[in-house]
């Protein structure tokens, strides 16, 4: 089962979670070749302060800035766990 | 004056002119998206198989795609325009011509025109009302638009002036755009395209409330500067911004009493109704922007179609934007010197190009940039912009929601306004304000195979455009 | 000391990272009406962390949180509160949903009165400690009680009277109801001005694009302006209290006003 948070509009993004055998980040964004780099280091560091290795994360990004990326990315986080329990 | 001959279908042209030996074709693109003459033209030179074309159109809208069927066909070897965008646009990014493309302002075309440095062999003009004589006007007839601005110094130089018309009439026509002495041939066709076409989205007034600052300071910056006075001069061009310092400034002028002296370029409804109150002493009118333009253009004298030349040339004498006072320009980048792109966007991708950008901020006392400073995370202002539109030199003022930053060249503007209580900011101090909401982007690699020129209007070759 | 409270939608980031563009004296981040309820959680950690990231002097922040008989309320504040803010927009006030309110926090609170019955009740709200000021509903209070909201806002005209005095009396500040249509500018500052007239202090503003005109009409006039100025320097030269000026009669709390007025247009930029 997977959950989103945010949505695909001008400065947000919509992140996806799913469960998955290893920790795999896909991104899309309108200015992946600016700010890919930046984009994958927040999910990451986000997601290794919930210790979570074992995802698949898809981000559609339409220039969301870093607290946007991040703040989507604890929704999902804080949903999958309730759909967990 | 003998009577023209007239061309009754597309399929008629090959048969009357040797399309395969005049390699030089212009067109114009007042008919903007709704234009279909180009595309049918260009189909009789896709049937025809000719090859090694240069074309020439004054600009590239994303509905003239038989443009791109062409370039598959290789048979285009150069184009030279002023503005482009859509799939020709994506197409010429990525896939280098066999000649090159040349970026052109509307002013440094028509002076490379008029002064033989171009070489057109055919000029094809659409023409919504002809008489047999070859005399044409644009503001009336079954699809019109307006001014024929574009159009004029193709009619008087090309070797071989071909006018379509879906609209000829029987009587002689008084005071043309087109003089009929230049005209070899009248193509009769059924629609030249859609009027409805040349309203794009640009054209209207901005409520987005991010514009809506840009626009309130660009009207207190212009009041400080002590630019509004009886008798000013005015161009906005037609973006939601620009149109909306055109509003704020009209209600300065009704508070304060003030009339303009005359408004210049694109014509859109918010011009013309400042002419209709009085406001403004004339429009110059180089293309219509909306269908009140056209309608205005027709039945007020004081609105008045010019050529290209007259528009911008900077060697005409009669060069309407060497006495405009304040211009209202748009960037998708600027850089520390000042320069601005409004050619590709920051991954090099063409996306338009000067048209009359580079003229007007040449010649205008005051030019001003208005923009967000941040657009999808991407900050407007860079140490270099990717593609130099015009030239930093030319640039006063950048307005943005978060400030105002003036070209340091312009001491004499930034000491009027040091008294004034306007966020005035180093264009430096504007990019840091910018990164500490989207962080410094990463710089893109510089990409080396040269595609084509960025012309301005003397003649310079200021910049030049990389495949992607 | 606001004109102006811009409500901006607390789940459009677009929103939140140009709140300090639009003049507002005061934002008021909404969590509520403008949020719907399977984005509570997403709207909630937007703001916690744009709130996190970014700190204002500029313009003061207000939250409107959702209302006590929801489960987001707890949520809100729970998640909310430790973050640099200046209060809460309650929706639905009652009495005792600001004080449940209170407990919980430190920070200020502005009642959004928008029942009938809390326009009834409005005193025993407007009294409370920690109320810095009322808010009116009209929108919900006017549905609530099947009355048309017309152009004149005349069926509103004792709510705000109400409301304008006994926030005088209690010293709280009363902000009026927001002017619902986006484009039409004249109509706004006619609302402003009848609520101006009325004893409003401040106005709540729905679009950006209204915020110049209810700074322009809630600030101090430049006759005010000049004429507190004049009364201040005559004070200076009377130290012992009241004197005459204009035939008028000028006393302390005359002389306080003054004070407020200039310190106020100090604050607004307009000397």
């Amino acid at each position: 089962m997977n959950v989103s948070a945010g949505s695909y509009e001008s400065n947000d993004c919509l992140i996806t979670l799913e469960p998955a055998a290893e920790l795999e980040c896909i991104i899309h964004s309108v200015v992946k070749e600016q700010f890919g780099e930046q984009i994958e280091l927040v999910l990451k560091q986000t997601l290794a302060g919930h210790n979570i290795t074992h995802v698949k994360l898809v981000i559609n990004d339409k220039g969301a800035l870093d607290y946007t990326i991040k703040a989507r990315l604890e929704t999902a986080i804080r949903r999958m766990r309730d759909l967990d329990e | 004056m003998t009577k023209k001959p007239i061309i009754f279908s597309y399929k008629q042209l090959p048969e009357e002119i040797d399309i395969h030996d005049f390699k030089n074709i212009s067109f114009h693109h007042h008919l903007r998206n709704g234009d279909t003459v180009l595309n049918n033209v260009l189909q009789i030179y896709e049937n025809e198989h000719v090859k090694k074309l240069n074309l020439f159109p004054s600009a590239i809208f994303p509905a003239y795609t038989k443009i791109l069927d062409l370039l598959k066909n290789n048979q285009i070897n150069g184009i030279t325009t002023n503005y482009m965008n859509g799939p020709v646009a994506d197409y010429l990014s990525h896939q280098p011509l066999p000649g090159k493309i040349t970026m052109q302002t509307h002013g440094g075309r028509a002076r490379r025109i008029l002064n033989n440095q171009t070489t057109l062999d055919i000029a094809y003009i659409a023409s919504p009302y002809v008489d047999p004589y070859g005399n044409a006007i644009g503001y009336k007839g079954k699809s019109v638009f307006g001014s024929m601005g574009y159009a004029i110094a193709d009619a008087q130089k090309a070797k071989i002036v071909v006018l379509i018309t879906d609209k000829l009439i029987d009587t002689k026509l008084e005071d043309p755009e087109i003089d009929g002495s230049y005209v070899d041939y009248i193509l009769q066709v059924d629609s030249i395209g859609d009027t409805q076409g040349i309203v794009s989205g640009t054209t209207q007034i901005t409520t987005n409330p991010i514009g809506v600052k840009i626009a309130k300071q660009t009207t207190s910056l212009i009041k400080e500067l002590g630019l509004l006075k009886n008798g000013f001069s005015f161009q906005s061009g037609a973006g939601g911004i620009s149109l909306r310092v055109t509003e704020n400034l009209k209600e300065e002028m009704v508070h304060l009493g003030i009339t303009a002296s005359f408004f210049s370029g694109g014509i859109t409804q918010y011009h013309v109704d400042m002419l209709e109150a009085g406001l403004v002493d004339k429009l110059y009118d180089v293309q219509c922007f909306d269908l009140a333009a056209i309608n205005s253009l027709r039945k007020n004298t004081n609105h008045m179609p010019i050529s290209a030349s007259v528009y911008a040339n900077p060697e005409d004498p009669n060069q309407v934007i060497k006495d405009l006072d304040i211009v209202i320009l748009g960037a998708t980048e600027i850089d520390y010197d000042f320069n601005v792109n409004v050619t590709t966007d920051s991954h090099g991708k063409i996306i338009g190009g000067s048209g009359g950008h580079s003229d007007t901020a040449s010649e205008s006392k005051v030019s001003i940039i208005v923009s967000p400073l941040i657009r999808s995370r991407i900050p407007l202002i860079k140490e270099r912009v990717t593609t130099i539109t015009t030239l930093g030199k030319h640039i006063d003022c950048l307005v943005t929601e978060r400030g105002i930053a003036i070209n340091p060249k312009r001491q004499d503007l930034i000491d009027k306004l040091s008294k004034t209580n306007l966020p005035l900011k180093t264009i430096k101090q504007l990019q840091e304000e910018a990164f500490k909401y989207t962080k410094q982007p990463k710089k893109l690699k510089k990409y080396d195979t040269m595609i084509g020129d960025i012309q301005d209007r003397t003649n310079k070759i200021i910049d030049h455009l990389y495949k992607k | 000391m606001s004109r102006s409270f811009l409500f901006l939608p607390g789940n459009n980031p677009g929103s939140l990272q140009n709140l300090d563009i639009f003049n507002a004296d005061s934002i008021i981040i909404d969590l509520e009406d403008s949020v719907t309820f399977d984005t509570k959680d997403e709207a909630r950690d937007l703001v916690y962390h744009f709130l996190s990231k970014f700190m204002f002097k500029t313009p003061s922040i207000y939250l409107r949180i959702n209302d006590i008989s929801t489960p987001f309320f707890n949520d809100d504040i729970d998640v909310l509160d430790s973050l640099e803010f200046k209060g809460y927009v309650l929706p639905k006030a009652t009495k005792e949903s600001v004080i449940s309110l209170s407990k919980k926090t430190d920070k200020s609170i502005i009642a959004l009165l928008e029942t009938p019955m809390s326009l009834v009740k409005s005193e025993a709200i407007i009294s409370l400690k920690q109320v810095d000021a009322v808010l009116l509903g009209a929108e919900d209070l006017t549905t609530a009680m099947k009355i048309e909201s017309t152009v004149s806002r005349q069926e509103i005209t004792y709510v705000r009277s109400k409301l304008a005095l006994e926030c005088a009396a209690h010293e709280t500040l009363f902000i009026d109801t927001p002017y619902t249509d986006k484009d039409d500018l004249a109509q706004l500052k006619n609302d402003c001005l009848q609520a101006k007239i009325l004893g409003a202090n401040a106005k709540s503003i729905i679009h950006p694009n209204h915020v110049d005109v209810v700074n322009t009409v809630f600030s101090p006039t430049t006759h005010q302006i000049a004429n507190a100025k004049r009364i201040l320097k005559k004070a200076e030269t009377h130290q012992k209290g009241a004197f005459n000026l204009d035939g008028k009669m000028i006393d302390k709390p005359i002389i306080n006003r003054a004070k407020n007025l200039i310190a106020q247009a100090k604050k607004y930029q307009l000397l």
